[in-house]
């Protein structure tokens, strides 16, 4: 089922494939995805390119795949080890989501962070009280690490 | 020209794939994105397997919902969808999980006298019995005293009690017709 589901999904993104992003295996594992976002335009992430993996785990649809960054980043909802805190990927997760929609969605978050649920906290105070700083910082770690 | 028509029949038969291909974006579950196998739709509308639907459910037994609107959804509140022209059916419900059984439910009828004395309509039953109390009571005693097979054996406590009482209604029934053509 799992690996059905998956060829489907690798199927359908290279028929429409999400602006701005891509992904597929690294290898011969079906399970083990590479994916790269690029920076959206209207964000300090701009011209950017970000990579990141993406796990499967056996039970997939029905459980959420594992997707970290593997480009340091400075956002207040993804930390120094590339963990992403995205209700899609934990408890919100739907089996009718799918790869596509995920990084569609790491794509609005990047556009528009969520301070309110950080998991830097330290970040997200900065780009509540000092939005200069924060747009500074993420794009010097924009260029230092992701161009 | 009739060549023509001829050699074109086969050809649209040759199209037949190409119909199933532009119905699998139509037909297909939400889970497993293929064509939807058992299939079963949700209050919702959303199409699924029910085997990939059941496993979502059992996936989250406390919180159950659509995966495409997380709407409620429950194995009682799908439907299953059965097609025609299947090549090979077989009982769903021979397969491991069930599919749910459809629901069958009465017809609504327009007939308020359909439900007469099923107590399915409370307030009816309650007007009518009123408009034609004095009507009733007199034919039901009018019967009786053609005496009718299926009564009680004669001189028996019933039927004289039974008596008494239609005798009594009798008048009851006698003195209201006279105080409405009075009144």
């Amino acid at each position: 089922m799992a690996q059905k589901r998956i060829k489907k999904e690798l199927l359908d993104l290279g028929k429409d494939p999400p602006t701005n992003c891509s992904a597929g295996p690294v290898g011969d594992d079906l399970f083990q995805w590479q994916a790269t976002i690029l920076g959206p335009t209207d964000s300090p992430y701009a011209q950017g390119v970000f990579f990141l993996t993406i796990n499967f785990p056996t039970d997939y649809p029905f459980k959420p795949p594992k997707v970290a960054f593997t480009t340091r980043i400075y956002h207040p909802n993804i930390n120094s080890n590339g963990s992403i805190c995205l209700d899609i990927l934990r408890s919100q997760w739907s089996p009718a989501l799918t790869i596509s929609k995920v990084l569609l969605s790491i794509c609005s978050l990047l556009t528009d962070p969520n301070p309110d649920d950080p998991l830097v906290p330290e970040i997200a105070r900065i780009y509540k009280t000092d939005r200069d700083k924060y747009y500074k910082v993420a794009r010097e770690w924009t260029q230092k690490y992701a161009q | 020209m009739s060549a023509d028509s001829s050699t074109s029949s086969p050809k649209t038969e040759g199209q037949a794939p190409n119909e199933d291909d532009q119905q699998h974006g139509t037909y297909e579950c939400n889970i497993c994105l293929e064509t939807a196998n058992d299939p079963v739709v949700s209050m919702c509308g959303h199409l699924f397997c029910w085997p990939c639907l059941h496993q979502w459910l059992e996936t989250r037994p406390n919180r159950q919902t659509c995966p495409v609107c997380k709407a409620g959804i429950s194995k009682d509140k799908v439907i299953p969808i059965y097609g025609r022209g299947n090549p090979n059916p077989q009982d769903p419900r021979e397969k491991l999980p069930p599919r749910p059984a459809g629901q069958r439910s009465e017809p609504e009828s327009s007939n308020p006298f359909h439900n007469f004395g099923l107590g399915g309509d409370g307030n009816f039953q309650f007007s009518f019995g009123i408009g034609a109390f004095p009507f009733g009571i007199f034919a039901s005693t009018l019967n009786f005293n053609d005496g009718r097979p299926g009564q009680p054996p004669p001189n028996s406590p019933q039927q004289a009690e039974e008596q008494f009482l239609s005798k009594v209604f009798l008048w009851v029934a006698i003195i209201f017709i006279f105080w409405l053509l009075i009144a």
